[in-house]
């Protein structure tokens, strides 16, 4: 064989040889195959040689593939917290990638705790927004029931630039699940007291008033429990509680607005007035949801 | 006085003559222009906070490739005259090595500043074309930028005093990436349970360049407030750092034996 044939047959052999081990090697970037090196924040900080900004948009960008790419995002959580964490150490005054962290890290109760740590990171270097308070008091109440610690994470907020006026009373709600109504009822008078407008005063006084509502359905609900055991059913009507003997109440409590007592839909005694109880209102989907998270946690716990 | 000035006048002017006639200078400039442009689509990537990203990126470009270009054309800055034997011709009239080498100096700095105007005005006009907000903040990051650049050029001119260009422009790098880690090094030394590690960290980063001092920019995109002392300090000591690196270039380059 000629040199020139030598050569041409060796340009083949080696373009067949490459082409043979690029086959075998995986097409996808190494982090689509969640195999990526996430560096530590401090080592990643000390390699940026000041390039901080940079490194962060480069692992921030990482994190939006993996929430808004073609896979599914479920189960990433934890990955997606490794970068947020890298994100916000190179650069903590990012402001979107901690809410971002809320969104998104939701597979278990560890993630959730993950994206509440970053949160609680942000409010170091954006005191003033309410919107990460808010997204932190959300985890607690939606995804861990920590309702008191939801109230407390929640209620520096009212008083932030640019905060909703329900707020006030979504803390107020909040505490009525876990430090009862006198609680929520004196943290509203203090509302009304330094309210900044009548229009949020009103809102103010509607929440006591609901309050007051409330205690009184609780005294129903308690009544409506002895009428289960007694009776071995369900109430018909509100005022079974006083006509059926023997009575579990001599007189209903007054509805405070004139309106009468009734059943809502799952047996729940309500005002007629209002038709609602007082606690963070959430839909029924929102709450099968809830409870398939908090049973998937329990199951990871019990498996770990 | 006179007769020095107008040497180093006449060296720098031909310094910037012969760096604009450097096709590794345009090359730069010309990737750093398009980094700059193309920050608008890498901010696409994402979906929030997109200013930030580009301003981010268009930054990093200018203070990446600014230093390439001060590290690079510095290193060459006697090498080349020597190699060329241009430096006999020089040194035979009436002008001095520390005349030689400051108006080398400040030729190199003067062009890598207009370079640095053009990355500029190409980092704003990029910013305004996709509403990215452009304010004092970008103004004193830039310019402690230009002094960092300053601060390099003094580096990479001392080494080229007495090294060859490939090792001038390994211990640039070198003292370059030290300088952006010598506060991070000194917070981890602080860490360590070996008091001797402390100290030592803590010396490094008292005697080495801090060149972190001059990186206002992730203050610069989110618009926080530059404490004004500080940016005067970090001028003070960048202008330090300069005399004292051509101080010690002319140390060495007096020394030099060019046989």
């Amino acid at each position: 064989m000629s040199g020139r044939g030598i050569q041409t047959s060796l340009l083949l052999a080696m373009a067949c040889l490459i082409g043979v081990a690029h086959a075998q090697l995986p097409p996808e970037p190494r982090h689509a195959r969640q195999e990526g090196f996430l560096p530590d924040p401090a080592a990643a900080r000390l390699a940026s040689f000041g390039f901080d900004a940079l490194l962060a948009d480069f692992y921030w960008l990482q994190a939006v593939q993996i929430a808004g790419g073609s896979g599914s995002p479920v189960g990433q959580s934890h990955r997606l917290g490794a970068l947020l964490d890298l994100v916000t150490q190179l650069d903590p005054w990012v402001d979107h990638p901690y809410r971002f962290a809320a969104l998104w890290m939701t597979d278990d109760e560890a993630a959730v705790r993950k994206a509440n740590a970053l949160l609680h990171r942000s409010f170091e270097y954006h005191p003033d927004d309410w919107r990460n308070r808010f997204y932190l008091a959300f985890n607690h109440y939606y995804y861990l029931g920590e309702d008191a610690e939801a109230a407390a994470v929640l209620e520096p907020a009212i008083d932030l630039p640019r905060a909703p006026r329900y707020l006030g009373r979504l803390v107020a709600r909040l505490r009525s699940q876990e430090e009862g109504l006198e609680t929520s009822a004196a943290f509203l008078q203090e509302l009304v007291r330094r309210a900044p407008d009548e229009y949020a005063k009103a809102g103010y006084l509607r929440a006591l008033d609901e309050i007051e509502t409330e205690r009184r359905a609780r005294i129903l609900d308690r009544a409506q429990q002895v009428f289960r055991e007694r009776q071995g059913r369900e109430l018909a009507r509100v005022e079974e509680l006083v006509t059926v003997p023997p009575a579990v109440l001599r007189r209903l409590p007054p509805e405070p607005h004139g309106s009468v007592w009734e059943l809502d839909g799952q047996g729940t005694i309500v005002s007629a007035e209002l038709r609602y109880r007082y606690r963070p209102k959430i839909d029924g989907t929102s709450r099968g949801l809830i409870q398939q998270f908090r049973e998937k946690s329990q199951t990871g716990r019990g498996d770990s | 006085m006179k007769h020095h000035l107008r040497a180093i006048s006449a060296i720098a002017t031909n310094t910037v003559r012969d760096a604009v006639r450097n096709k590794v200078l345009y090359i730069l400039l010309f990737f750093a222009l398009v980094l700059i442009g193309t920050s608008f689509l890498l901010a696409t990537l994402s979906y929030v906070e997109r200013e930030r990203i580009l301003q981010d990126v268009a930054l990093a470009s200018i203070r990446l490739f600014g230093a390439a270009i001060a590290i690079f054309i510095g290193v060459g800055l006697v090498h080349r005259e020597v190699d060329r034997r241009t430096i006999y011709t020089i040194l035979s009239k009436p002008v001095s090595r520390v005349d030689f080498l400051v108006g080398k100096y400040l030729g190199l700095v003067t062009t890598l500043w207009i370079q640095l105007a053009v990355m500029s005005a190409g980092f704003v006009a990029v910013s305004l074309a996709s509403g990215a907000p452009v304010n004092g903040g970008h103004g004193i990051a830039l310019a402690l930028t230009a002094l960092e650049l300053a601060v390099l050029v003094a580096i990479a001119t001392l080494f080229s005093s007495f090294a060859t260009p490939f090792l001038a422009a390994c211990y640039s790098v070198g003292l370059y990436m030290v300088g952006h880690v010598t506060r991070d090094l000194r917070a981890l030394g602080a860490l360590s349970d070996a008091e001797s590690v402390g100290v030592l960290t803590t010396w490094l980063h008292r005697l080495l360049p801090d060149l972190e001092s001059f990186n206002w920019t992730i203050e610069a995109v989110h618009g926080l407030p530059i404490p004004y002392d500080q940016v005067a300090w970090a001028a003070l000591m960048g202008v330090g750092w300069c005399v004292a690196f051509l101080t010690t270039a002319a140390l060495v380059f007096e020394r030099r034996d060019f046989r």
